[in-house]
């Protein structure tokens, strides 16, 4: 394995560690997945949607997400947001990512 | 049917049928919305080429449909040492029993180089092929076990280190000891009812092999009382494996087991002979003196090691028993090998 594919092996290990939390605070408000997709990518979390949609598949499963399906102008799509479990768990995320983050800092200093 | 349609098809072909329907529904609602986004990026309709440039960049049907999967094994990784195990016992056993069917084959060989080299090619092929048998036959009851324990694959999540103190070494179970037991009674099983014929003696004779019966009509005769052996004492080891430690009736269960198991072995031992094979059978493919050496030898160690055993079961249901009164848990697991 060259370094480049140790990088980019390594970079979506990471992506796939932080994505959760990434999209549980962008679902207070329902997005359906494409238009979650370009906002994460917009903010500068690039995820393809291979990794996305089953994910939100995943997360609905187990009770931080919700979902339904929407008609607009003869176009189906399935909105989702973050369950009331979700939200309860949501701050103790990002506290608990506050603090990964400032330890890390000191790590890899 | 347009691009889109196939494209679908062919990922929703990968996919179990009762999520198809909704996956399939989002992911067509996915590349649509892409397909709307490129095109008013473009300022023109959707075409093919675009359409094509999309879902070239979706990915490849079958890979889309396992992002949705979860990993699937035919045998997960912890059952995979057990099947390991199970693997370089039997397989030594293989090459010795198809040894001495190429010792007995080269015995009565005319000796030459084309003959030798014949009988190796044959030996290593007939090898071969029961290895890939043994490990075909090996692969589906692991998959089984995969299929039948799913929780083999998952421990608690509500798991608390203090329940140890509640376990005394002896009352707990490796999952390794009884999928061990599990695959060994359910391979005596099939063996021994559906494919007898594999314990027995190939030799080469004359243009041909020879397949010569090991076990006689007496042993048979047990069967059913083995079968029934067998089949509890896989259940016993499915609800140990569930369980995850011994309990009082697991145990009471395990030393009746056990008793019968020595029932069965004193009778095989004061019965009729056990073995199909006599010197005068094996006289055709050896000289009379060797022949009757062989079958003497063959039944002295047969004898022997059913009384080692019967003595070994004997002493463990024993200590079975005294335990469990003494209410000191023994970690036998039963079994008739």
């Amino acid at each position: 394995m060259d370094t480049q594919a140790q990088y980019d092996n390594v970079m979506l290990e990471l992506r796939r560690g932080v994505i959760v939390l990434a999209v549980l605070s962008q679902l207070e408000h329902e997005q359906y997945g494409y238009s979650l997709m370009k906002s994460l990518i917009e903010q500068g979390l690039n995820v393809d949607q291979g990794t996305l949609y089953p994910l939100l598949r995943r997360l609905e499963s187990q009770g931080l997400l919700k979902s339904q399906w929407k008609v607009e102008a003869d176009r189906p799509r399935r909105y989702y947001s973050i369950s009331d479990q979700g939200q309860s768990l949501l701050p103790r995320l990002k506290l608990e990512w506050e603090n990964l983050v400032k330890t890390l800092a000191g790590l890899i200093r | 049917m347009d691009l889109l349609d196939t494209y679908i098809s062919e990922v929703g072909k990968h996919l179990p049928a009762k999520q198809r329907p909704d996956i399939e529904a989002e992911i067509r609602s996915a590349i649509t919305d892409m397909l709307e986004d490129k095109s008013q990026k473009a300022g023109s309709p959707v075409d093919e080429a675009m359409t094509l440039d999309v879902l070239q960049a979706y990915g490849e049907p079958e890979k889309v449909a396992s992002t949705y999967l979860p990993e699937q094994y035919v045998i997960g990784p912890r059952l995979f040492s057990a099947f390991k195990t199970t693997l370089q016992i039997i397989l030594p056993i293989l090459g010795l029993l198809a040894l001495i069917g190429f010792a007995i084959s080269f015995s009565r060989l005319e000796l030459n180089a084309a003959n030798i080299i014949e009988l190796i090619i044959e030996s290593l092929a007939g090898y071969l092929v029961s290895v890939v048998q043994t490990l075909g036959g090996l692969v589906v009851v692991f998959y089984i076990l995969q299929i039948a324990a799913p929780n083999l694959e998952t421990k608690s999540t509500q798991w608390d280190a203090r329940s140890l103190l509640k376990i005394s070494p002896p009352d707990r179970i490796f999952p390794s000891g009884p999928v061990w037991e599990i695959a060994a009674n359910m391979a005596a099983i099939v063996i021994f009812n559906f494919f007898p014929q594999i314990i027995g003696l190939a030799y080469r004779s004359g243009s041909g092999w020879v397949t010569t019966p090991i076990l006689s009509e007496t042993f048979y005769r047990y069967l059913p009382a083995l079968n029934l052996l067998w089949v509890m004492a896989i259940l016993l080891n499915v609800f140990l494996l569930r369980r995850g430690q011994w309990q009082t009736g697991t145990r009471w269960l395990s030393l009746g087991l056990r008793l019968v198991s020595v029932g069965i072995l004193a009778a095989m031992v004061a019965g009729p002979s056990l073995i199909a094979l006599n010197a005068e059978a094996l006289s055709q493919i050896l000289q009379k003196q060797t022949a009757e050496t062989l079958t003497g030898l063959l039944e002295w160690i047969v004898r022997l090691n059913l009384i080692i055993i019967l003595i070994t079961s004997l002493v463990d249901a024993v200590k079975q028993a005294l335990r469990l009164f003494a209410g000191v848990k023994p970690a036998v697991i039963v079994s008739l090998k």
